[in-house]
Order: structure tokens, then C-alpha cells, then sequence
């Protein structure tokens, strides 16, 4: 009989082992709310930094939640609790609207008119390959703009619009209303800029579900285009506003430090948390900030990368009327 | 009446080590091998890339192959067999699709005990190799989860070897459960980007009942038609792990239908006499 207590032991052990546990959720708003509500505390990598207190964002909106609110009424209600995090990474995503936080960019003045530079600048003469235009300026300056980095260029396409600006004396990169995209193509820009092995930053993610669980800064490094591409030494200007954002904010977070860079415009829009996916059992999206990165000084740029000191540049309205861009100017004559 | 069931293959050159001979008694070990499709549902769930539980269904392809071992033919059997699986599921609410894959490559040694009444029983270790993904759709940074395991399992069969009327049968049930190894997590909010770029720390784990529980089973029925054999029966697979906080969980139940038979190389010149004798693996 001990013998056979054995057996029952053991099997219920690997059958206990076999059953690692899942949260269920009911498939209604306060099943999606006890979803949104876990998933973010439990994967958000910002609320330290931001100095969110999530389970009193919990005990505030809970007693609001119920089975029969409208779907839209939940809907607007989960959007205002995500947008305590003050992140342009969270979206609440359902099959009629996506929520957007955008104070980050909202409450600054844009800096930026694409067609002033277009008409003004280039009588709208100018070149473009995929997302890219460039041009040169009349004082022999190159002037790329960069409207995105959803998509990347070839490494030849770069390397013919390097070798269009190979007298210029200087080179001016635009990425004002740059949204981010992916990080792979910030890289296939930057090591243009390099010519060693250099330091782009640190990534830190998280190790459990603890508002402090997170491993040991990564350093990640970029290496440059190599011998069979073309290469960018000489002065190099960023154009910047406060939507340049998430990626485009990690990419002059690290050309800021390269020594032939200035970053002239506005603090940028912040965005350093990469975003993670997942959904809630009503069949809704969301997404949020889950892995932090940091430029290679160690530093945070959630909020933003600041211009180069003494480059703090805001539009004049009075310029913009007679056709000029302060920013672009304050640029050009700087390199000049 | 065993013989009915080989299938007989002179080839020209020599044989493939299927044979050995003994003074003037030959030893056959015939291959037994079974190609076979299944279908069925599938439920599948991974923390990584949600919350929530997936549903649907899945179809796969098996082979597998049998031979009674050279140096102990009747008592010890080589099994070798590779899956491939492919799951399509929803979500509750069937607004996002989740595509799975994966190949499962098994090698076992078992050793083999024939009773009386047609019975056969076996049991023996077996190494397992799995490669895989889930890819959800829906997801931007984190759209995939990548399955890895090696492990060694315990495996046995049990079998009948009769016949229903006049229709010779094999009823077979194999169940196989991993006891250590090896399986790939990445960490906790670790996206793949991370790993990309050079940091491969702990993505290894070591893979136990606490961490990684998996239970193959297959119930099969081969209805013998002369030298082939018509396979049909069921297959299920149940996995669940746990590494770094991330849970994932698997769980398959399919159809299955397929061919089996014993197939054999001949050297060129030697033909089966009375006192060949046949080894078979299947029973």
C-alpha cells in the first residue's frame, strides 16, 4: 500500500508540474479592464521615471468599470487611464479608434513647415529617393531630410546621396516630425557617420513582473558601413523638434555624441521605450514601453534629447513669413 | 504468416545492414517505417505574445521508422521519428491570428519483451530535438516566439498483434514524456531586437517537470493489407513551460491516417529461405 501512496505521489507531481499557471479573463469590460490593468503593471519599464503610482491608478478607475458600459464609453475611460503614463508609445487600439497620447508633442510649437523648405529653399527642385529628399543649398551645404524611419534606404542609395554632396562643405539632416520606425535603419544612417566600433547606447529589460525587475544595462554597439560604402566626416548638423520621436530620438541621441555633430532645434519628443504588444480578451490591441534604451552616456531619453547648448531654436513667425526657417537657417550659418 | 506482411526489395548492390548471417541461418530486421498525415485542434498559449488563449486547429506530417537493433535484435528496437506541424489559432475573440511551426526530430532505444496472446511491450530512452515558432500578427516589437528543446525522454509501447475476424491488426500505444534538458527562453521583457544585437545571456534553461512539462501520445491502429498496412488512429501532445516568468502552453489532439510496412534490402543473390528468420520492429 506505501508502495502504490508512491505512485499517486509522483504521478500527481508531474502532473501538478505540468500545469504552470495562465490568468483567465472573462471576455467582458471588466475582464479587459483586469487584462489592461495587469499586462501594463506588469510589463511597463517607465513607471519609476515617471513617477506613476499604478495601483492607485487602479483603485481610482476599477469602481468605474462595468459590464454595462457602451463600448465606446469603455473604450474612452481605458484610454484616459493609459494616458496617465504620459507616453507617446501606449495605444489602446479597438476596431473603431486607436488612443493616442499626445501632450508630448501638443503642448510645444511645431518648428517645422515641409513646404516652406520646399518652395522657399528649392524652388521644389529637388531630389527624393524613397522617404529621402535632398538637395544642396546655395551655400554649397547638402540638405537631407529624413521624414521617417519606417523604411531604410539601400546602402548604395546612401551612398549615392553621399557621394551628390561630396563638395559640400557641410551637411544638414532634418528629421523634424519624424515619428521613429525601426531601429535597424537608424543604424544603416548612422554608420555612415563613424569610422569605428562606437558606443550607440544600452538597453534595459525586464527580468519578472516587479516594477523593479530589470537586468544589467546592455551596451550595443554600431559598427560602421565598411570599406565598400561611403563614409561622412566632415560637419554635420541635425535638425530637430518636439516630434522627433522614438526612434528618430534614439538616432540623435547617438549622432549628438559623435564629435562632428551639432543638433540644432528643440528638445526632442522622447520615445526611448521600445514597444511591446499584446491584447485584451474583448479582442482590443494595446501597446506600451516595455524595454528602456539609453544613449551611450548612460543616460535616459524618455524626455527627450536636448540641442546642442546654445542651439535651443524656435521658429520666428515674422521669418516664416517672408519664407524662412529659423532652424534651417541658424544651421546653414553655422556651417558656413 | 508473418512474411505477408514484408515488404520484399532485392537491390542489385549490398544489403544496408539489415541482415546477418550465422552459419546457414539468415537474421532479417525488416525497416518497419510509417508515413502519415493528421489533423486536429489545437489550443496554445505564450505569455510572451499574449495574455490570452488561442484556439484552433492543426495539421502535421510523421515519419516514422523501426528496426530491431544489430547487436540484440530481439530484444532491443531503434526508433527514429520526425514530425512537422503547422497550427493556425484565434484569439477569444477572433480578431488576431496566431501561425505555429514546428519540427520535432526523436531517437529512441527500446527494449522490447514479447508475451503471450500477441502482446509486446517496450520501454527506453529516447532523445528528442525541437525547432519552432509562433508568429502573431498583430504584434509590432514582439511579433514572434521562437521554440527550442533538446531533451531526453522516457519512452515505452505497449502493442497487440492479432487479428479482428480475418483482418490482421496491430494496436499500438506509445507514450513519451521528457525527464531533463535543455530549452530556449528569452528573458522575462527581453525582446528579440536584444538578442539581435549580441545579448544572449540566459536564454538557455535547464528543462525539468518544474520547468518544462511535455506528454506525447499516440494510439495507433494498423490494419494489415498484405505487405502494407493501412495506419489510422489518434496523436496528442500537451506542453507546458515556464522560464523567466514566461509561460507558454501547448495542446494537441489530432487524427491520424497514414501507411505503414516492413521493407527489407536483399544483397544481390540471396533470395529468403526456410530457415530465414525475420525480426520484425513494429510488434
Amino acid at each position: 500500500m506505501k508502495t502504490l501512496y508512491t505512485y499517486i505521489l509522483v504521478a500527481l507531481a508531474i502532473i501538478l508540474a505540468g500545469c504552470h499557471h495562465i490568468d483567465d479573463y472573462s471576455n467582458d469590460n471588466i475582464g479587459s479592464f483586469q487584462a489592461l490593468w495587469n499586462e501594463i503593471d506588469r510589463h511597463y519599464c517607465f513607471f519609476n521615471e515617471k513617477d506613476v503610482d499604478w495601483n492607485e491608478v487602479y483603485s481610482r478607475y476599477a469602481p468605474l468599470v462595468s459590464n454595462k458600459m457602451s463600448r465606446e464609453d469603455f473604450f474612452a475611460l481605458m484610454s484616459k487611464m493609459i494616458d496617465e503614463l504620459r507616453d507617446g508609445h501606449t495605444n489602446l487600439s479597438s476596431p473603431f479608434a486607436t488612443s493616442y497620447y499626445r501632450a508630448w508633442w501638443s503642448d510645444y510649437p511645431q518648428n517645422y513647415d515641409g513646404r516652406l523648405i520646399e518652395q522657399y529653399y528649392f524652388n521644389f527642385n529637388y531630389r527624393q529617393i524613397g522617404s529621402f529628399t535632398y538637395e544642396v543649398l546655395p551655400q554649397n551645404i547638402g540638405y537631407v531630410r529624413v521624414p521617417t524611419f519606417e523604411s531604410g534606404l539601400g546602402a548604395g542609395n546612401i551612398d549615392y546621396i553621399i557621394s551628390y554632396f561630396s563638395k559640400c562643405t557641410g551637411l544638414i539632416i532634418d528629421v523634424r516630425d519624424n515619428g521613429g520606425g525601426n531601429l535597424t535603419n537608424v543604424e544603416d544612417l548612422v554608420n555612415r557617420f563613424i569610422s569605428k566600433r562606437t558606443l550607440a547606447g544600452y538597453i534595459i529589460h525586464k527580468t519578472g513582473p516587479g516594477h523593479n525587475d530589470f537586468d544589467q544595462p546592455f551596451a550595443y554597439y554600431f559598427n560602421p558601413a565598411g570599406p565598400d560604402h561611403l563614409g561622412w566626416t566632415k560637419p554635420v548638423v541635425v535638425l530637430t523638434n518636439r516630434s522627433t520621436f522614438s526612434a528618430a530620438n534614439n538616432f540623435v541621441s547617438i549622432m549628438k555624441l559623435l564629435p562632428q555633430v551639432t543638433v540644432i532645434g528643440n528638445t526632442t519628443g522622447g520615445g526611448s521605450g521600445m514597444p511591446y504588444s499584446s491584447e485584451l480578451p474583448n479582442g482590443w490591441g494595446i501597446r506600451f514601453s516595455a524595454c528602456s534604451i539609453l544613449d551611450a552616456e548612460g543616460h535616459t531619453t524618455e524626455f527627450g534629447v536636448e540641442p546642442t547648448e546654445g542651439f535651443d531654436i524656435d521658429m520666428n513667425p515674422e521669418d516664416v513669413l517672408q519664407g524662412r526657417d529659423t532652424i534651417l537657417d541658424a544651421a546653414i550659418n553655422y556651417l558656413i | 504468416m508473418r512474411k505477408l506482411f514484408l515488404l520484399i526489395l532485392t537491390t542489385a548492390f549490398t544489403a544496408i545492414g539489415a541482415y546477418s548471417q550465422s552459419g546457414d541461418t539468415m537474421t532479417l530486421r525488416p525497416v518497419n517505417a510509417a508515413y502519415t498525415l493528421r489533423a486536429g485542434s489545437a489550443h496554445i498559449a505564450d505569455t510572451y505574445l499574449t495574455p490570452l488563449k488561442y484556439s484552433g486547429w492543426t495539421v502535421g506530417f510523421g515519419y516514422q521508422r523501426q528496426q530491431a537493433a544489430k547487436f540484440s535484435p530481439e530484444r532491443w528496437v531503434m526508433q527514429l521519428g520526425v514530425s512537422l506541424d503547422a497550427q493556425r489559432t484565434l484569439n477569444p475573440a477572433h480578431s488576431a491570428n496566431m501561425w505555429s511551426a514546428a519540427i520535432q526530430i526523436d531517437y529512441a532505444m527500446l527494449w522490447r519483451a514479447k508475451w503471450k496472446y500477441g502482446l509486446s511491450f517496450g520501454v527506453g530512452p529516447q532523445a528528442s530535438l525541437i525547432g519552432g515558432i509562433r508568429y502573431l500578427e498583430r504584434n509590432g516589437n514582439n511579433p514572434a516566439s521562437a521554440r527550442a528543446a533538446f531533451t531526453f525522454n522516457a519512452t515505452g509501447y505497449a502493442a497487440w498483434h492479432g487479428n479482428i475476424g480475418r483482418q490482421a491488426v496491430t494496436l499500438r500505444y506509445q507514450p513519451s514524456i521528457p525527464v531533463i534538458g535543455a530549452f530556449f527562453g528569452p528573458d522575462y521583457g527581453e525582446l528579440y531586437y536584444e538578442i539581435y544585437l549580441g545579448n544572449h545571456s540566459g536564454l538557455a534553461h535547464c528543462a525539468w517537470w518544474g520547468s518544462y512539462f511535455r506528454m506525447d501520445n499516440a494510439v495507433t491502429l494498423d490494419l494489415h493489407f498484405g505487405a502494407t498496412a493501412l495506419r489510422i488512429g489518434y496523436q496528442g501532445g500537451f506542453e507546458s513551460t515556464k522560464a523567466n516568468d514566461v509561460v507558454t502552453r501547448t495542446c494537441l489532439h489530432s487524427a491520424v491516417i497514414g501507411v505503414s510496412g516492413d521493407w527489407i534490402s536483399l544483397p544481390s543473390g540471396n533470395a529468403l529461405s526456410k530457415e530465414t528468420k525475420i525480426i520484425t520492429a513494429g510488434y
